[in-house]
């Protein structure tokens, strides 16, 4: 494990940065480049980078990487730290989180539109609940970010360019890191949680094969590789999300600690959550 | 785990969401555009109906009338809920389920279709609230080219006048209160609509529209309209088989 990767030149800078928010403006090396670095683009209209003070943090992965187990524990440990912390994740937009879930549900949609909503249930997110708590100073924990979004899509034969477009204007995260398991110990995983898959998270859509498990593994596995594109486009921090809970938990905060500038942090979960430490 | 650090293997990917060229299908795309009260719907309403009785196979579709995203947009609008990149996504996701459902399959099916508003509508009033316009220009790349694009143009108060005169009150997002112009409705309306108009204007050149004068008698208009489109698209592809 710990195979961390940094990336100097995808723009992330995974290098702690020692100090809280709102001397981290001051302290980059260039203001202006630091500023416009919190877009991957333009930034989105009526938004002044400068007055986000808090940090974004995202985990991405596929289900089964253990991705929500350690944001639960995340938001814990910051929390006994003192930090604020809110969480984003997807379809859980005021605006269109239902309306996708029923398109889901329906299975009439077609790609791009589905991909639009999404990115529509993600700026309504990032508009209206994430900028207003980055503004605030506090840590944002994203629970999946645009790399999903734009995976999903790629694979789906949506253009790369086309998408990163779309996403030029969202807000780069301060680290990102990446739950990387292999899709079969994922497929083992989601089996032994729900008894079953999920029609979307195995590409049924996509006509892989009839078999579950085929469909499952060849489209995780297309995933995967948009996931390594990514990666290196956009600088990473993989971990290996076989590993035990309490290994990648332990990567995580040495990163984040850094980042944040926390010190000489310990963690135990709390009783609510002892019961996701293995 | 074996360590991922061989090559990016790329998925096959096309270069960029291109649209499908008018030439690989045989249908053709007519588009109206132009400001609120600029006459377009009622000069598209009498070229329809002239294909209609023609007999001619043609579809006519509206900007934002899918049922797709109707309940997202009136959740979104009577909470005044909207910033200016969901209201423009929204719209593209909308008009990207009519365009992949209907009007793409239309075009490749031969038919004549006539869209009374396309992507130009939500270039001048998404930039005209501040999003940039090369966003948009990527975010509708997919659409096919119109075969023909009529663009109404009549005199700001001219157009304003005959909106705010028939109307009994202007919606809040229509009359663009969501940009603070003006806590007045109608002089709201009246500024938003100068700056969409600003926007078509720039893209008269750009996107080769056909400039028609909204203030001329609807006739006289009408039968201007039909001889363009004559010249521009071969109807006769579209007209009824000869028994």
């Amino acid at each position: 494990m710990k195979r961390s990767r940094s990336n100097s030149t995808a723009g992330v800078s995974p290098n702690g940065q020692g100090a809280k928010s709102a001397k981290k403006v001051k302290n980059g090396k260039n203001g202006n480049g630091h500023l416009a670095a919190r877009f991957y683009g333009m930034p989105l209209p009526g938004v002044r980078p400068e007055e986000l003070s808090g940090n974004l943090i995202v985990v991405e992965g596929a289900d089964g990487s253990g991705r929500s187990t350690q944001i639960s524990l995340l938001t814990e440990w910051l929390e006994s730290e003192g930090f604020a912390v809110e969480t984003m994740g997807l379809r859980r937009s005021y605006l269109v989180g239902e309306d996708i879930d029923a398109l889901l549900a329906e299975n009439a949609v077609t790609r791009l539109t589905l991909a639009l909503m999404y990115s529509t249930d993600f700026f309504d997110q990032l508009e209206r609940r994430i900028l207003p708590a980055l503004r605030s100073g506090l840590i944002v924990l994203a629970d999946r970010y645009i790399f999903t979004l734009i995976a999903r899509a790629a694979v789906r034969g949506i253009s790369r360019d086309y998408l990163h477009g779309i996403y030029e204007i969202a807000l780069r995260p301060d680290l990102t890191f990446w739950l990387n398991v292999r899709p079969e110990v994922a497929f083992d995983r989601e089996f032994k949680k729900s008894q079953t898959i999920s029609y979307w998270e195995s590409g049924r859509d996509m006509s892989l094969s009839n078999d579950l498990f085929q469909s499952f593994v060849r489209y995780q596995s297309l995933i995967k590789r948009e996931f390594e594109y990514l990666s290196k486009r956009h600088g990473f921090i993989e971990f290996d999300g076989e590993a035990s809970v309490s290994e990648v938990n332990r990567a995580l905060r040495t990163r984040i600690a850094a980042h944040l500038g926390i010190r000489g942090t310990h963690y135990k979960p709390s009783h609510a959550l002892a019961h996701l430490w293995r | 785990m074996a360590t991922v650090t061989s090559d990016v293997l790329a998925v096959e990917q096309p270069a960029a969401e291109k649209p499908p060229s008018s030439k690989e299908y045989p249908g053709a795309l007519v588009v109206v555009e132009g400001i609120d009260g600029s006459g377009k719907s009622t000069q598209l309403y009498l070229l329809k109906r002239w294909l209609e009785i023609g007999g001619y196979r043609l579809h006519f579709t509206e900007w934002n009338s899918s049922p797709l995203v109707k309940s997202a947009t009136k959740r979104g609008k009577q909470r005044r809920m909207l910033t200016p990149t969901t209201f423009s996504l929204l719209h593209a996701a909308d008009f990207a389920d009519r365009c992949e459902r209907q009007i793409l399959p239309l075009l490749h099916g031969g038919y004549l279709v006539l869209a009374d508003r396309y992507i130009f509508t939500a270039f001048a009033r998404d930039a005209a609230r501040g999003c940039s316009p090369h966003w948009l220009r990527n975010l509708y790349s997919f659409a096919p080219i119109p075969d023909i694009t009529f663009y109404f143009r009549a005199p700001l108060d001219v157009a304003v006048n005959r909106i705010v005169a028939g109307r009994p009150k202007l919606k809040y997002y229509e009359a663009g209160m969501d940009l603070g112009l003006s806590l007045d409705r109608a002089e709201s309306f009246r500024v938003f609509q100068e700056r969409i108009l600003n926007n078509y204007d720039q893209m008269i050149e750009t996107d080769r529209f056909v400039l028609m004068d909204g203030t001329v008698r609807v006739n006289k208009l009408q039968k201007t309209m039909r001889e363009l489109l004559s010249e521009r698209v071969d109807l006769a592809r579209f007209a009824p088989k000869k028994k």
